[in-house]
């Protein structure tokens, strides 16, 4: 106390008595102003503003302000400064005159006094106090000083102060400051309160709505309480209409059972999840959702709600379906070709001869295969070109081409089933040429040809024609009987249903196959001339 | 002393499009006595063996150069004639109603195809 005495023009905080008890109705009045028009107001600076108006009223100040300890703890932020206050402002600080409330104040001066001595403080001659600082430049002289501390849990964290009353403060001034000063406190966490949960509810409602799922609420037995945009954008159905088993209408037909069944036992099991379709409105197609509910209990742990999401795992889906369909083609391809080489194994076995020869047939045979399978997974569509077929198979054995050999034919692009056959056909007759044939005599010419041609009742062929001259010939036409006959006589007309010759004539082979072609709109078309 | 192939005199359809297999299961189906109906490559002519055939079993290739056989299946099903698929798929693969059905996983030796074709056919002889 003999500090705070000494302390000039200053009524210390412990000295009685009160005067005029403050607690007369227009105290009270005040009072309930301040709770009542707290929460309305828009902003702290408003609230504050209000605060500082009735206090000016009740005390009769001719200005004030609100601040509160910044974070440093050590520096003071205006809440508001009163509307007399700012009007009374005659300097040209561009700050001031726009209204900008100051912030970062250094805690000094008289005003400072009433947070680092943490009571409320009259100073009627501060022109003379020893803590003086001065005003800021166009802040009205300051005659007369009441300041009040503001405590939040007994501790100071902000305060008011109001100005030059025209008689000098008195206690009764000081009275009736201290009573307010509750319920500014109150007031002002209030709204703070209030400003919090309210930005808390919108972040919570944008991070609902935001999500891509569709999230909503039911209680037990899957009667929906509320559901969100994304549900009413996604199904069309508004929330009124999807309330109580409403949404059951979104819900495809097949996964209805499953949709009611989702919710038996869900008193025992905690999580809940099922995968079904749901109607997109906009497309009129289902959808794949994955519905997951989660309870929600009370104190008790008594289930009182279900909040549950549905996620679009459609395309998701589709993939899983798409790789399956994949895996099992891939299996079927593999497991089929190895069923063809097995064939072809046996077969190359059968017809006999030294094990080098069957070796080199079974090789060959190998080899053509492989090519067509390489180009043909090589290639988007999983067609093969027949020219680079036929040119392959030919460049493989070393035959050049030149005056004896002529290779001609539009682009024509085989199905993978067509150019594996198609390439063990060139491959065995290729085989044959080089043994025996035009591939083997320096008189022998070949010329390989084909065309697509467009029959009369409106249907494609391709005819494809090998046909070799100048060889001599042959006492007994090795091919004959082998696997390459029965490959072009049998095999192209039993699956390709192809019509096939094939001739051992004096000067070489002839072969032509004719296969039903389908024609798609790039192939090139020869009108036959019989039609 | 031979003993009586199960399959002798039995009329075995075969549907198969790739040449080489369908030859192959012929063989082994003759080479068991079997009468082989067949082979024919398109569902078209499986369809039209499958109705217009006294059959004892069936052999199907599942993949029909991009057609699935399982309308045959029904058909044969249909006039009591059992039937075994033959194919590259994985069980998982096949519709759900053709999961249970007897499968020839492809690659095959003959003798395995015999066997389950056998099984296939009740068994009408004296022990």
């Amino acid at each position: 106390m003999t500090e705070l005495t000494s302390l000039q023009g200053q009524t210390p905080l412990s000295a009685p008595p009160l005067g005029p008890l403050p607690h007369d109705s227009h105290v009270l009045a005040g009072i309930n102003r301040i709770l009542q028009e707290a929460l309305r107001a828009s902003t702290e600076e408003e609230l504050g503003q209000l605060c500082l108006a009735v206090a000016e009223d009740l005390t009769g100040a001719a200005f004030s302000f609100f601040g509160e300890r910044g974070g440093s703890d050590d520096r003071l932020d205006h809440i508001a400064i009163s509307e007399r206050g700012w009007a009374a402002y005659t300097g040209n600080d561009p700050h001031f005159v726009k209204r900008e409330l100051p912030g970062g104040m250094k805690i000094h001066g008289i005003f400072g006094q009433v947070i680092l001595q943490d009571r409320s403080m009259i100073v009627n001659d501060p022109a003379n106090h020893p803590d003086r600082v001065g005003t800021p430049d166009g802040h009205p002289a300051l005659r007369n000083f009441l300041g009040v501390p503001l405590r939040r849990d007994g501790e100071t964290f902000a305060m008011f102060a109001l100005g030059n009353h025209p008689t000098g403060f008195t206690e009764r001034e000081r009275a009736i400051a201290e009573e307010l000063a509750p319920a500014i406190v109150q007031a002002l966490l209030r709204k703070r309160a209030e400003v919090a949960s309210r930005a808390s509810q919108r972040r919570l409602l944008s991070l609902i709505e935001g999500i891509p799922q569709l999230v909503w609420t039911a209680t037990q037995g899957g009667h929906w309480t509320w559901a969100s945009p994304q549900w009413v954008e996604m199904t069309g159905l508004s929330v009124e209409q999807s309330l109580g088993h409403g949404w059951l209408a979104a819900v495809h037909p097949d996964d209805r059972d499953a949709a009611r069944r989702f919710w038996e036992g869900a008193g025992e099991r905690g999580n809940l999840a099922m995968e079904g379709r749901l109607r997109h409105v906009q497309t009129g197609r289902y959808r794949w959702f994955k519905t997951r509910a989660t309870p929600v209990r009370d104190d008790h742990g008594t289930i009182v709600e279900w909040f549950g999401t549905s996620t679009d795992i459609d395309a998701l889906r589709r993939l899983r379906e798409r790789q399956e369909t994949l895996v099992a083609e891939l299996q079927h391809r593999v497991r089929n070709i190895l069923t063809i080489i097995r064939s072809i194994f046996t077969r190359t076995v059968d017809s006999g001869g030294p094990i080098d020869e069957i070796a080199d047939h079974f090789r060959g045979r190998l080899d053509s295969l492989a090519r067509t399978q390489l180009v043909a997974t090589q290639s988007r569509s999983g067609r093969v070109d027949l020219e680079n077929l036929i040119r392959d198979e030919l460049l493989g054995v070393g035959a050049i081409e030149d005056d004896r050999l002529s290779i001609q034919g539009p682009d024509v692009s085989l199905p993978a089933d067509t150019a594996e056959t198609m390439g063990l056909a060139i491959h065995e007759l290729t085989t044959n040429a080089l043994k025996y044939g035009a591939l083997r005599h320096p008189a022998g010419r070949l010329s390989i040809a084909w065309a697509i041609e467009l029959k009369s009742n409106s249907k494609c062929e391709l005819i494809v024609k090998w046909d070799e001259t100048g060889v001599p010939a042959m006492p007994v036409p090795p091919v004959r009987h082998g696997f390459g006959t029965e490959l072009i006589r049998e095999a192209l007309p039993y699956g390709l249903g192809a019509r096939t010759r094939l001739e051992f004539r004096g000067g070489g082979v002839l072969c032509v196959i004719t296969i039903p072609w389908i024609a798609d709109d790039a192939a090139p078309l020869n009108r036959s001339t019989e039609g | 002393m031979n003993r009586r192939s199960p399959l002798a005199d039995k009329r075995i359809l075969v549907v198969e499009d790739e040449y080489f297999i369908a030859r192959d299961l012929e063989r082994a189906l003759q080479a068991a006595d079997a009468i082989v109906v067949g082979p024919v490559a398109t569902l078209e002519q499986g369809l039209d063996l499958a109705e217009s055939q006294t059959l004892d079993a069936a052999v199907l290739d599942v993949d029909l150069a991009g057609e699935r056989a399982f309308e045959i299946a029904d058909r044969l099903s249909a006039r009591d004639v059992p039937w075994a698929f033959l194919t590259g798929y994985d069980e998982w693969a096949l519709p759900a109603p053709y999961r249970s059905a007897s499968i020839v996983a492809k690659p095959f030796q003959p003798d395995r195809i015999i066997r389950a074709i056998g099984a296939l056919i009740p068994d009408k002889g004296c022990a």
